[in-house]
């Protein structure tokens, strides 16, 4: 069972969790506290992946902006793009952060081509659009294996940070080092096995801290359908779903107090 | 290096013969390997086929290199885009998957499969990879009976997977070092053309051809069967190595001297 799991994701499975087992350091925090309202009013989520189809059931009417990123000469522009989705990735991703925090609003950044692989420059340049125009949740359910782009990516997650915007940030399906997942200033995701959307777990050794649904989720697609998928892609959204119900209550918590807030608040392990 | 393209030249061609011997003594690996792999492969799951489709990073395509099972034969050599169907998908994210019911599912690229001659009520796909990355997918169609796919069957193909992706990676290697060497030889070329002695790509090639040439063709050349002893010799033991080394060694110096006396050293 564990082998079906993504990578990273082994501490999170149902016969390792015990290991997760810690004192709670701040044992007076609830979800109902962290979560307030529970529906994301006023939070602008965004998600860079292979766009989002905007009258897609799942999405609602929550998809406020699309854009995509062109490439020429190395050179990266941020043009306006219509609400679609060539693949279903960034849909499917959409979906599960509307069905968690519905008064959200969504910014779609598509980076991915139709064959579900991007440029790191323009995936740096659609994080970069998607910090400036005041994203305070960046849902990240892809990353770049590419050493080159490592300086790079790190420079924007450190902007992230300071700009107050959350990354979160889905561990690679393989164990191969991916960025930014595996920096600290994101909020790092790995699968559970637990077949709850309303369960995440907090794991204290880095670099992946989170583990979210990401087992067999029943997630939107293209062309308004829906499939049974498995990985770290689907259960990155869920954390940034619960990071914007946080935001929402908590308007001013910085990047390391949501953290903080989804660590406290996590599933109990065991 | 700049400074003596022309010593570097023959030791570089020393180091061609060299990578190719070494080849030659290496165990069978490449498409052979990868066959018994999805034989075996189809065999243990009783499925109707069994395929593997590999990346090729310049054309951007995953291309079906073997197949087992009768079914699954009418995929070898198909190229698809390396996002298109589930083999595509589960290559662009690395992420294993089983389908109960393909006709169902939007990630099955009804078109592909059709075009194989063979359109597979259920598979399991996953990824062939390692720390360097994903190389390609293992694909396994049609369990025989009535029972699907499950969570153990992904379990197991993925061990397959392992099994084949060290098999391609070493052969890779080989080839990766022949290409290293080309490489290096158009750098002392470059080194050389300062000199007033270029070396266009032809003559780089035909280098490292004539390195390799030495070894080619008939079984019946001499060094060709000396290695081919060699290769049987992995099963002696450490003092029959010895013994075989220290009458190679003399051999060797004898056979230098001849060379320094204007006979070829071979």
């Amino acid at each position: 069972m564990s082998q079906t799991l993504p990578a990273w994701s082994e501490p999170f499975a149902a016969d390792h969790r015990a290991a997760l087992r810690r004192l709670a350091p701040f044992d007076t925090l609830d979800r109902a506290w962290a979560f307030g309202a529970g529906d994301g009013d006023g939070v602008v989520v965004a998600i860079v992946d292979s766009g989002v189809e905007g009258d897609h059931p799942a999405v609602g009417a929550a998809l406020r902006e699309s854009v995509r990123i062109e490439l020429r000469d190395d050179e990266a522009t941020v043009v306006p793009d219509e609400p679609i989705d060539a693949v279903g990735h960034g849909t499917a991703c959409a979906g599960i952060v509307h069905a968690l925090a519905p008064r959200a609003t969504i910014l779609s950044v598509r980076v991915l081509g139709a064959d579900n692989r991007g440029k790191g420059q323009a995936f740096a340049a659609g994080l970069e659009w998607a910090i400036g125009r005041g994203a305070s949740v960046i849902n990240l359910s892809l990353s770049s294996r590419s050493e080159g782009m490592y300086a790079t990516l790190h420079e924007l997650a450190d902007r992230a940070y300071f700009a107050n915007a959350l990354l979160v940030c889905a561990a690679n399906n393989v164990a191969v080092a991916s960025y930014p997942s595996l920096f600290a200033a994101v909020v790092s995701v790995a699968a559970h096995d637990a077949r709850d959307p309303e369960a995440w777990f907090y794991n204290p050794r880095p670099p992946v801290e989170f583990g979210a649904y990401g087992l067999e989720v029943d997630v939107a697609w293209k062309d308004g359908g829906r499939i049974v998928a498995t990985g770290n892609s689907f259960a990155a959204p869920h954390i940034a779903g619960f990071a914007a119900r946080i935001r929402a209550a908590h308007p001013d918590a910085t990047p390391f107090e949501i953290k903080t807030i989804l660590a406290a608040t996590a599933t109990p392990a065991g | 290096v700049a400074d003596q393209p022309d010593a570097l030249i023959p030791t570089l061609r020393a180091v061609a013969l060299r990578v190719e011997a070494a080849r030659r003594l290496a165990p069978a690996t490449g498409t052979a390997v990868l066959r018994s792999i999805v034989e075996a492969t189809a065999a243990l799951f009783a499925a109707e086929a069994a395929s593997i489709a590999l990346h090729d990073p310049v054309a951007d395509r995953l291309v079906f290199t073997v197949a087992a099972g009768e079914q699954g034969q009418g995929v070898v050599g198909l190229a698809i885009e390396s996002s298109s169907g589930v083999a595509g998908y589960v290559f662009s994210t690395g992420q294993p998957l089983a389908l109960s019911d393909v006709e169902r599912d939007a990630r099955f690229g009804r078109a592909t499969a059709e075009e194989t001659g063979y359109v597979p009520r259920s598979l399991i796909a996953v990824p062939l990879v390692d720390d360097e990355g994903i190389l390609g997918v293992l694909e396994i169609l049609d369990k025989r009976g009535d029972g699907g796919f499950d969570l153990h069957d992904i379990e197991l193909a993925t061990i397959f997977a392992r099994q084949a992706t060290v098999a391609i990676r070493s052969s890779r290697i080989e080839r990766d070092t022949a290409s290293l060497l080309r490489t290096v030889l158009a750098a002392a070329d470059g080194a050389a053309g300062d000199a007033g002695t270029a070396l266009d790509a032809d003559a780089i090639d035909a280098i490292v051809g004539e390195a390799s040439a030495e070894l080619d063709g008939d079984d019946d050349d001499p060094l060709w069967a000396l290695a081919d002893q060699i290769a049987r010799l992995r099963t002696a033991d450490p003092g029959q190595l010895e013994l075989v080394r220290e009458l190679l060694a003399v051999l060797v110096r004898r056979a230098e001297r001849v060379g320094l006396r204007g006979g070829r050293p071979r």
